[in-house]
């Protein structure tokens, strides 16, 4: 067993004892996961005092909804990623900065040291894959892909980011999502 | 597809849907009606489950923040209160009835009584909880209003429930319901109680799997006997959400 699927099942138990009241695990979920999660809803709301609450409002969801975490269909870190980046965004819809429009894609924000274990989300090979099938598509998309998944942003916003009409960015989305999925389940 | 798109709804239907939602383009409107059908359709909510997992390794590439020494402790005093009551969301054959009915939200100004009946509840759960599955525990109250009672369900679907004040029902039966989660939640009668002693009730087996942390108890005030409709009437006296324990 690799670092990442030890890290995975020590989460998922931990998750479970959560779902089952127990505050010295959600301790242990939130040591193991907190600075990913931050650094995920401070990369969408560019704000670490928004960011502090939405952190506060995941790890009290996480706690509440412990019990729906299934392990057969999801890994525990990217479904705390899930929830983290959901509180994000709406967050980020319902305030002001929603009319953020700079971009925020700096090379800086890319690590280039290897990072620790429980800052991966997935596994090595899930990594590649997501790697190689993002590398198939058209470069526009995929970097739109990308930059939409990390910055939390609107089909308009990327439009005007892009400076595309906004059905040409509906439609590059839509069409990277349709390539990937089938890439993927390849 | 053509190069531009100005479609709602997009060639691929809901699979390409719930990747755009994961995704995070949608805008405010159009996120809270997904969450509405993620809540609601099983076979959406896998479909969005997969696209966290399709996406989820994007995170990757997020640098890790620590977050100050302060987050954690407000976090360990939000999960020391009792959960907050989230909106209830039932259909409109049940939205007027339900439209008046409050959630109680919090145990602070609860009552010597109150705090009695947890005290049984929670003694009863430790008799009834098995390991596989955490107990459930509601306080029923009702607008404004002290909580009326405490209700505690260990798996297998034993329940009990505890007056945690004094109560009359003059001529009147007291009956508990059981509300599910979601939009079809038609609130299902889980038999009578008394309204001065605790009641032992074993929820039918075709219940228990209603049973969740999300459902709700209610106790209405019914001809004796009961309801003969099926329902609950108008009279609703407590009502309180299912917590795990």
């Amino acid at each position: 067993m690799d670092a990442i699927a030890a890290n995975r099942s020590q989460l998922a138990a931990a998750l479970a004892r959560v779902a089952a009241g127990d505050r010295a695990a959600l301790r242990i979920v939130y040591q193991d996961t907190s600075a990913k999660l931050f650094g995920v809803c401070l990369r969408i709301l560019n704000d670490r005092s928004e960011a502090e609450d939405v952190l506060q409002d995941v790890y009290v969801t996480v706690w509440r909804k412990a019990g729906s975490f299934d392990p057969a269909r999801a890994s525990p870190i990217t479904w705390l990623v899930a929830i983290a980046r959901n509180r994000a965004i709406d967050r980020l819809r319902s305030s002001a900065a929603s009319r953020r429009s700079e971009p925020i894609e700096t090379a800086e924000d890319v690590r280039d040291n290897a990072p620790a274990a429980l800052d991966l989300v997935v596994a090595a090979e899930q990594r590649e894959r997501l790697k190689t099938c993002l590398g198939e598509l058209e470069e526009r998309h995929s970097a739109v892909i990308r930059s939409a998944f990390l910055d939390g942003v609107t089909y308009e916003q990327l439009a005007q980011r892009m400076d595309v009409p906004l059905g040409t960015m509906k439609s590059w989305i839509r069409r990277g999502l349709m390539k990937l999925r089938t890439c993927l389940e390849r | 597809m053509s190069e531009t798109d100005h479609s709602d709804t997009p060639e691929g239907g809901d699979p390409i849907v719930a990747g755009e939602y994961v995704l995070g383009v949608l805008d405010a409107s159009e996120r809270s009606a997904i969450a509405q059908r993620i809540e609601h359709e099983p076979a959406f909510a896998n479909e969005v489950a997969s696209w966290e997992e399709r996406l989820g390794g994007l995170a990757d590439e997020v640098k890790p923040v620590t977050p100050p020494d302060a987050a954690w402790s407000r976090i360990e005093a939000a999960i020391a209160a009792p959960a907050p009551s989230p909106a209830f969301a039932l259909g409109s054959l049940w939205q007027n009835l339900w439209q008046n009915l409050f959630f109680w939200r919090s145990l602070a100004i609860g009552t010597a009584a109150l705090a009695s009946a947890l005290i049984v509840a929670v003694a009863y759960l430790g008799t009834v909880a098995a390991p596989d599955r955490a107990p459930l525990l509601a306080t029923l109250g009702q607008q404004g209003g002290q909580p009326r009672f405490v209700a505690a369900i260990g798996s297998g679907g034993s329940l009990l429930i505890v007056p945690a004040s004094l109560l009359t029902a003059n001529q009147k039966s007291m009956e508990l319901w059981l509300i599910p989660t979601g939009t079809q939640a038609r609130p299902r009668s889980l038999g009578l109680i008394a309204p001065s002693q605790p009641v032992r009730i074993t929820v039918p087996p075709n219940l228990v799997p209603f049973v969740t942390p999300d459902a709700s108890l209610a106790v209405s005030l019914e001809e004796p006997g009961g309801s003969r409709t099926g329902a609950p009437s108008n009279d609703i006296i407590a009502v309180g959400k299912l917590t795990n324990l």
